[in-house]
């Protein structure tokens, strides 16, 4: 055991070319100013949200530079995506973002669909819409918990959990799981709603909109968080726009863009979705966007429930496992809870498509750390990394 | 300055509104399910689908209506089904029955493709293994013993109705 | 003072009992604070380890002592295992002075307050030197923050105390509960309720409690100064925190609740009571309140209870000097 060096606490050599750390350490601490301190916050970070790492270059309490490194949690998903069939790759979609999986399953299966020219029956939509709508209230809950314990507050991710719970058993009924629903089939839906179904789905939207009453006075009006989210980690339209964020960043920023509507799928277009902007486009905007996109959703699903036919939930001739997909190319993308999925096909008729390219909003909307990030306080910037809601799986696939 | 005071004291009122909510959730009964004592309330249970099993055959519960076509096998995206085809020909039911279920995704593949429906997902939500070797099922074995120990299903349909409890 | 036979021996009977209230303190405010915690948040707690889980504290402390202690490298071996000691000795004498009954004083010292407000710089101390001697950069950080929040806080504390000490005259402790009556419009509380305000928010700064736990703000800093510290080490810190909370609860139940004055009979209980109630209130805030950024932290302190607690003081001075 050598004894403590006063000089040089944290044991980087002043040499240069000798660097202790890996080659992302190495390559960030040559731009660093000497007497700055180098942080890894990661890939095991209580704030990090699974094995996200970034560097940080810290004068004081200041973050300098921020840098994210991904690929801790690469999982070959869109290599799967050409090693199997169509059929046997779509459960794989639940894997991709396991908090909103629906809105995956949706983009892959629609892309499908799109290529193949295979229609979906009208209550198959309808209930796809009230599947994706009950994820994103359930992707947006965790997310709302997750960030509030990232600035501290560790009681309503629990409360959140509450809600959770409830959707997770409505989930349950038509999708049989509870975390990484495989929901959707190409031309349908797995199963139909049984009356137990919708009855917890009428009971749940007035008891939810109870709950975010709740919230408001414990979390949105209180004033410590308040005064740490007003005026942090602006995101104007430019930034969003060059780095391809999509999703409530993009509209904190004051872009109204919703692909339900700018590029309508299913029945979107029809149920007149309620898209709220006009927030600040802080990180107290990005917060407030996702809280009124809970209310949206409420109203979406009550208007779906309120407007859904009777018929088949499953095109007569559904694709099989074996099914080849014609030779083609399609984008197909989807409003998830974190902004647009899409997922891009390329096949050549043969067995399996030649290539799967998945669009994942969270990779889109890191990039924008780096930038948001610099000149902050280091629990600012926690806070920035805490509203651009990341989930690391989607965002490494 | 008499702003941020009135804003200040504001503030305080916010921070009192929240511990009145904490306080009144202090109070408040609780929302665990304490596993081992209580259990999910069954109708939440039933929707749940868990590992494989075979269902009941038509005429003698204890034998599968399973046909080897080997549907199940090719649509698995795991690879988790081995089914082994009867040398006789003229009987068509497997001689073996293996699933794996540390491979399994629960998609679904195998029991929407199915030709006779002899497979089901079970509710074996309290499924516990030691080891791996556990985990890998021999489904006409398992068929056999759930058959032996309830003969007839009360009243319900599908044989994955028993499976609930045990 | 002359250091007499009786008197040492009187010393030794306290910091035994005061050892006995520590680790029995910590363990029961554990137990409560888990499970507030856990009510708070709609589920039981601790529950499985005997009934109601009522051992669960004491199971983890027998881990935490067999725990093994993980020293990483390069770190100042002197400093890392110095302050763990230091957090934790330094608050044996601060319950010295306390007065927990009519006659239950450990060590009846004339200006107590002096005592327990100069030793409490100790704690600081104990965190600067786990923070720098670790050899972690979440450590150093922790503990710089550590550093500036506790010198901060403690000038309105003693703001707060300081007005107290100029109404009664005296910085006995057992004068000033003697100054207040037995019944609740008697006590300083409602005679001084701005600097038990101010007393009440500096208090949760100076023990490093939520929502002002900055040097162990566990998402930024996983766990600030005691990062690197497991088993005993990490014992000590957290013995010392509970204690720290301990003792700025009877302080405060001393000056502005009454001590052990209450109604109908004077006495022991009435300290723990009050005590015990301003702990829960710590527990409770800390359930309920996301954490301040550090900036807001001094900003709070420097701009609104600094400036507060001087011109309470102010008033209070020239009240007392008007009317004798």
């Amino acid at each position: 055991m050598t004894g403590f060096n006063f000089i040089n606490p944290f044991g980087v050599s002043d040499e240069p070319g000798t660097y202790l750390g890996d080659f992302y350490t190495d390559n960030f601490e040559k731009k660093a100013t000497a007497g700055n301190v180098i942080l890894n916050l990661g890939p095991q970070h209580p704030s990090t949200h699974g094995v996200l790492r970034v560097l940080v270059e810290l004068y004081g309490e200041y973050v300098l530079r921020a840098e994210p490194v991904l690929g801790y949690l690469h999982r070959m998903q869109e290599k799967m995506g050409e090693v199997k069939t169509p059929y046997q790759y779509l459960p794989n979609m639940g894997r991709v973002d396991y908090l909103n999986p629906i809105a995956w399953n949706w983009a892959f299966a629609g892309a499908v669909e799109t290529l193949a020219g295979i229609e979906v029956p009208e209550r198959a939509e309808y209930l796809r819409v009230i599947a994706a709508e009950l994820n994103r209230v359930s992707s947006h809950l965790l997310w709302w918990g997750a960030f509030v314990m990232d600035l501290g507050g560790v009681t309503p991710i629990l409360y959140a959990f509450e809600e959770r719970e409830k959707l997770n058993d409505i989930t349950q009924i038509v999708t049989g799981s509870r975390l990484t629903l495989n929901y959707f089939r190409f031309g349908g839906v797995g199963q139909d709603g049984d009356a137990r179904f919708f009855k917890l789905i009428e009971e749940f939207i007035p008891y939810m909109r109870e709950r975010l009453k709740m919230y408001t006075g414990l979390v949105t009006d209180n004033v410590i968080f308040r005064r740490r989210l007003e005026g942090v980690g602006p995101m104007d339209e430019s930034l969003c726009l060059r780095y391809g964020a999509t999703g409530p960043i993009l509209r904190a920023a004051g872009v109204n863009y919703d692909t339900r509507l700018a590029i309508p799928y299913g029945v979107y277009d029809r149920l007149e979705c309620p898209v709220p902007t006009g927030q600040p486009n802080d990180c107290f905007g990005r917060y407030m966007i996702r809280l009124l996109e809970i209310e949206a959703s409420l109203t979406i699903l009550e208007r779906a429930l309120a407007s859904i036919p009777e018929g088949p939930t499953l095109v007569a001739k559904a694709p099989k496992p074996t099914y080849k997909l014609p030779a083609g190319e399609v984008y197909f993308a989807v409003e998830g809870a974190r902004g647009q999925v899409g997922c891009h096909i390329v096949s050549d008729g043969g067995k399996t498509p030649y290539r799967v390219k998945l669009r994942a909003p969270g990779f889109s909307n890191l990039s924008l750390f780096a930038e948001a990030a610099q000149g902050t306080i280091l629990a600012d910037a926690i806070a920035i990394l805490g509203s651009l809601d990341l989930v690391i799986p989607e965002v490494d696939r | 300055m008499i702003r941020a005071i009135w804003d200040n004291l504001k503030g305080l009122y916010s921070l009192l509104v929240g511990m009145k909510i904490t306080l009144i959730f202090l109070f408040s009964p609780q929302k665990t399910v304490h596993y081992p004592r209580k259990t999910v309330e069954r109708e939440n249970l039933i929707t749940y689908r868990g590992p494989l099993e075979l269902t009941r055959g038509k005429t003698d519960p204890a034998v599968t209506r399973c046909i080897s076509c080997q549907m199940c096998v090719k649509a698995c995206p795991g690879h988790c089904l081995t089914v082994v085809k009867n040398p006789e020909k003229s009987v068509k039911a497997p001689i073996e029955w293996k699933y794996d279920f540390t491979l399994c995704c629960l998609c679904g593949a195998c029991v929407e493709t199915c030709p006779t429906s002899a497979l089901a997902f079970s509710h074996r939500i309290y499924l516990v293994a030691r080891t791996r070797e556990e985990l890998i099922f021999d489904l006409l074995a398992d068929l056999k013993a759930r058959v032996e120990e309830t003969p007839v299903l009360p009243g319900e349909e599908g044989a994955s109705a028993e499976a609930a409890q045990g | 003072m002359d250091l007499s036979l009786v008197t040492f021996a009187q010393i030794l009977v306290a910091v035994l009992a005061i050892i006995g209230l520590m680790v029995a303190n910590a363990v029961v405010m554990v137990y409560v604070e888990r499970k507030a915690a856990g009510f708070i948040q709609r589920r039981p707690g601790p529950y499985e380890v005997g009934p109601w889980g009522t051992i669960q504290a004491i199971c983890d402390s027998m881990k935490l002592l067999a725990k093994q202690i993980f020293v990483p490298a390069n770190v100042d071996w002197v400093l890392f295992f110095l302050a763990p000691v230091l957090a934790f000795f330094p608050v044996l004498l601060l319950f010295l002075p306390i007065p927990f009954g009519p006659y239950l004083t450990g060590l009846a010292v004339p200006d107590g307050i002096v005592l327990i407000l100069a030793f409490a710089g100790f704690g600081v101390l104990s965190n600067l030197f786990a923070g720098w001697a670790s050899n972690n950069k979440y450590g150093l950080l922790g503990a710089a923050r550590a550093v500036s929040q506790s010198v901060a806080y403690e000038i309105p504390l003693i703001l707060a105390l300081l007005a107290i000490i100029f109404q009664t005259g005296s910085l006995s402790l057992t004068e000033i509960v003697e100054a207040q009556g037995s019944y609740p419009w008697q006590w300083n509380i409602l005679v001084q309720p701005l600097a038990f305000f101010i007393y009440l928010v500096s208090l949760v700064g100076e023990t490093n409690r939520a929502p002002f736990d900055l040097p162990e703000a566990e998402s930024e800093l996983t766990a600030g100064f005691h990062t690197e510290y497991s088993g005993m080490g990490f014992a000590l810190f957290f013995l010392s925190e509970y204690a720290n909370m301990l003792l700025v609860s009877f302080v405060c139940a001393t000056f502005f609740l009454g001590g052990y004055k209450g109604p109908f009979l004077d006495g022991i209980w009435w300290t723990f009571i009050k005590a015990y109630l301003i702990m829960f209130f710590i527990v409770w805030i800390r359930w309920t309140f996301p954490r301040v950024r550090f900036d807001q932290l001094l900003n709070i302190n420097w701009k609104w209870l600094l400036p507060l607690g001087l011109i309470n003081l102010w008033i209070t001075a020239i009240i007392v000097k008007l009317l004798p």
